[in-house]
């Protein structure tokens, strides 16, 4: 592979690469993210290659495994090019249907195309709703990119970004044009990131660090690891123009391990960035040297906390230190260290390329650019969605989302991870950028967003996520290895209906210790998840403590599983499914729980089918005598 | 410095004269090398540990060797096919070693050294711990805090497969914790336990990614989405 020597050597060995495609040439991409793969894309990938070769097509058909789309609800997802057909759901066995009919007849394959609420089915994947309402400016390139290869990257412009700074800019020119930018940091906090750049560069010292933080710890979600296993050059791009702006030669990205997709095609695109000479010494013969070490983070949420992972970068346990000097000034072996997240590197290139007026031009006032959510939970479209900052959660949940499965109905949405809250539906219309989220109680976080519906109960899900981070929490200061462990207390209590008279009250106690006491965000931030829903759900929390009552009829221990009499229908599906033998009744005989016996693992409720509906959870009220057993079902369906 | 405080030092220890008088007694007894024995002897103790076997924490002070050294020894003269044992363990050492050679033994690689020797044991045995102790000069106890904060590492042997529950957010809404009893109901485990027969570790995780799926299990990197119970138990019966 030849060196590039110069802007004009990137833009030959582009128009290279580009004359050597055809565009007319049919293009087979199969998106290989995460949740395609847990779909089997590999499988589709195979049978693609055995149908197009089966078929004597492998010279006028390329196919190509792509990154995360981000229609993770539809996978597996392949789009042929260049008409930009796109089908959902495709297994193994579509392929032989989708190589004879749009290959070769050049025809679309109807039943695989996306229908819209009217019935009607779009072609195109930019047409589907789910994409239409987005701005897939850092998320787009996936889709065209096949990540294991540079000349993809450099095909759609990659690089120009890195020889435009380093060739043309100087570096106070780079920093300042981040600056004006206003990007703020994606991982979290919502730190400038120019005025932490500038920082570093000033901080006094010769050896200066630039990392990459893609410890996404937050259950939920998953942009960072999509942008990593799908487009690893635009964050290494990110991050050497961010080494030239702030003066520093040498750089990490810290990884989960538990991503080791992310880390084979991060560790690939270096070795190509390398081979290049876009990554090592004399980058594009600028005179600017920077190269960069893959650390593996092996599982610790506080571990993305950044004192905490630059311990670990040392090779020491990933505890958070206090911060009355930040790691921008003093952090990997006392030296001045920037760590910036994965998204907030992959957005620089952008901004060096096209201006910080034109990133300006997007978002709200104090919030510039998109920001990727994963919209998971209880929505119709999960999946990765790109959109500019300050749209409301309701274009977010019910535009791109499509709304609430199964005819349910919105409870709340949760943002920002286990630091985040819950917000509720009268903020539906909240436009979404950093103050407004932390201004409601909850936070931008690194931008999960989970919706939940009628049959989430929210005190559970604040003690899920206490639970989440008192395992988390890596006990070093008292308030919040304490204090996470008296709230996980109390919520228990009150979800397993054993909740008193001022535990709301205590547990408002304990935040705020919490808030002003802890040593790193994890603590501080800790009580979000508690204070949100008692700020919005606080009759909730009471229906559990006074009336011993679940509203969402979810909690194990105030619950009770009853079979309508005259509903049920005898057909004895309960009977058998019920682990503990519960249930009483032959065929055609009204089935009767033994509440005694019963474990209230909800089997029953599951099997029961959905046109008898003769299973019922029943919260806060007296169950019904129980029928004698030996009735006969009367009314038949 | 006078003669009788001289320490000889192997395995990262420190013994004294006496203390090593001792050990060549045992020596002579076990043929083994005196760092065989203490390592034999440490990889037997884990063993132990794993089986569940009510055996003390293990100790490594200085006034507690003899015994530690001489309880070893009776139960390495218990192992029938010592040869083996002694080359197998030999064999594990230096594929340690292989690992410690790539990370240029620098002390700052130590989690990724740790995170290899966990690829490719499933756990980490406690004479590789011992090992990459004794050449990086890292403190057992720095180890310890290490592979016992991190969640990657096991200090028990795992299941010849792994099964994870997802209890990511988007999960536990979609009814994780009852996916996550059935499973528990199926394999007879806890979440962090491995069976007797060692077929099976269930371990539970935050958040793989593919929330369109969930709730989601993970059965040896196959997954597996809203399975009900005769699914699961279909599931298991395919693995040996």
């Amino acid at each position: 592979m030849r060196r590039l020597k110069s802007a004009t050597d990137l833009e030959r060995v582009r128009q290279e690469i580009l004359a050597k495609r055809d565009p007319n040439k049919p293009c087979v991409t199969i998106c290989s993210g995460t949740g395609c793969h847990a779909y089997g894309s590999e499988k589709v990938y195979a049978a693609f290659v055995k149908e197009i070769q089966g078929n004597g097509l492998q010279e006028k058909v390329d196919i190509r495994r792509t990154g995360c789309h981000g229609f993770c609800e539809r996978g597996t997802l392949v789009v042929i090019f260049p008409e930009e057909t796109c089908y959902l759901n495709v297994r193994p066995e579509d392929i032989l249907e989708i190589v004879s009919t749009t290959l070769i007849q050049k025809k679309v394959v109807d039943r695989l195309l996306y229908v819209d609420g009217n019935g009607k089915k779009v072609v195109h994947e930019g047409e589907i709703p789910f994409y239409k309402h987005q701005s897939r400016i850092v998320f787009g390139n996936n889709r065209l990119i096949d990540p294991k290869r540079i000349e993809d990257y450099i095909a759609v412009g990659g690089y120009t970004a890195l020889a435009k700074a380093l060739l043309e800019m100087t570096p106070e020119q780079v920093l300042n044009e981040v600056i004006r930018a206003n990007l703020r940091g994606r991982g979290g906090g919502g730190f400038p990131t120019g005025i932490k750049w500038e920082t570093t560069r000033n901080a006094p010292g010769e050896i200066k660090y630039v990392i990459v933080n893609a410890d996404e710890g937050d259950p939920g979600a998953y942009m960072d690891r999509s942008l990593l296993e799908g487009n690893p050059h635009s964050v290494l791009e990110g991050l050497i123009i961010g080494a030239y702006a702030i003066g520093s030669h040498e750089g990490f990205v810290y990884v989960r391990q538990e991503y080791p997709l992310a880390v084979e095609n991060l560790n690939i695109a270096l070795e190509q960035a390398r081979e290049r000479g876009l990554l090592g010494t004399d980058i594009l013969s600028s005179g600017f040297s920077f190269d960069v070490e893959v650390h593996r983070g092996a599982g610790a949420f506080v571990s993305g906390e950044s004192s905490a992972l630059m311990a670990a970068i040392e090779g020491r346990v990933g505890e958070p230190r206090p911060k009355y000097i930040r790691t921008a000034v003093s952090g990997i072996w006392e030296r001045p260290s920037n760590l910036n997240n994965v998204e907030t590197w992959a957005t620089v290139p952008l901004i060096i390329n096209r201006g910080s007026e034109w990133f300006t031009g997007i978002g709200t006032e104090r919030s510039k650019g998109t920001k990727i959510f994963s919209l998971v939970g209880k929505v119709k479209n999960t999946g990765l969605v790109e959109v500019p900052m300050g749209m409301t959660l309701r274009e977010v949940i019910y535009d791109i989302g499509s709304g609430i499965p199964n005819g349910k109905r919105f409870k709340a949405v949760q943002t920002g991870g286990p630091s985040g809250g819950c917000i509720p539906e009268s903020f539906l219309d909240l436009p979404v950028d950093f103050d407004k989220l932390t201004k409601a109680g909850s936070m931008m976080g690194s931008g999960g967003m989970i919706v939940m519906d009628e049959d989430t109960c929210m005190v559970d899900v604040a003690r899920y996520f206490i639970d989440f981070l008192s395992q988390e929490s890596c006990g070093k200061c008292v308030p919040c290895r304490e204090g996470l462990r008296q709230m996980l207390k109390i919520l228990n209590n009150i979800c397993t209906g054993k909740g008193k008279e001022g535990d709301i009250e205590l547990l408002e106690e304990l935040s705020e210790v919490m808030r002003d006491a802890s040593l790193c965000a994890l603590g501080t931030t800790a009580p979000n998840p508690v204070l949100s829903t008692i700020k919005y759900f606080r009759d909730e929390y009471e229906a559990h403590i006074k009336e011993r009552r679940c509203p969402a009829k979810l909690c194990r221990e105030l619950i009770t599983y009853y079979i309508l009499p005259d509903k049920c229908q005898g057909c004895t599906v309960c009977v058998r499914n019920c682990p503990t033998g519960a249930i009483s009744g032959g065929k055609s005989l009204i089935h009767v729980i033994d509440q005694e016996k019963c474990s209230k693992c909800g089997a029953c409720f599951e099997v029961c089918p959905p046109i008898f509906n003769a299973v019922v959870k029943l919260s806060g009220e007296p169950v019904p005598a129980s029928v004698p057993s030996g009735i006969k079902v009367t009314h038949k369906r | 410095m006078g003669k009788e405080r001289s320490k000889s030092k192997f395995v990262g220890l420190r013994v004294s004269e006496e203390q090593s008088q001792v050990l060549s007694r045992l020596q002579q007894n076990s043929n083994l090398s005196k760092s065989g024995i203490l390592l034999r002897g440490l990889e037997l103790l884990s063993e132990y540990y794993s089986l569940g076997l009510d055996q003390p924490p293990l100790n490594l002070e200085l006034r507690n060797l003899e015994a530690e050294a001489m309880r070893h020894a009776q139960a390495l003269r218990q192992i029938r096919k010592r040869g083996e044992a002694i080359g197998q363990m030999v064999q594990e050492l230096s594929n340690v070693d292989k690992i410690i050679d790539k990370h240029q033994a620098n002390k700052s690689t130590l989690i990724q050294i740790l995170l290899d020797i966990q690829a490719q044991n499933h756990w980490l045995p406690k004479p590789a711990l011992t090992w990459v102790s004794e050449r990086l000069g890292v403190s057992w106890s720095e180890i310890y805090h290490i592979a016992t904060f991190y969640k990657a590492f096991s200090l028990t042997p795992r299941g010849r497969h792994t099964v994870q529950a997802c209890l990511g957010t988007a999960c536990q809404v979609r009814g994780a914790p009852r996916l996550l009893e059935k499973v528990m109901d199926v394999l007879k485990i806890k979440p962090g336990e491995t069976d007797h027969d060692q077929r099976f570790t269930l371990t539970t995780v935050n958040c793989l990614g593919c929330c369109a799926l969930g709730p989601v299990i993970v059965v040896d990197g196959e997954y597996y989405s809203k399975s009900t119970v005769k699914e699961l138990e279909r599931i298991a019966a395919a693995c040996e």
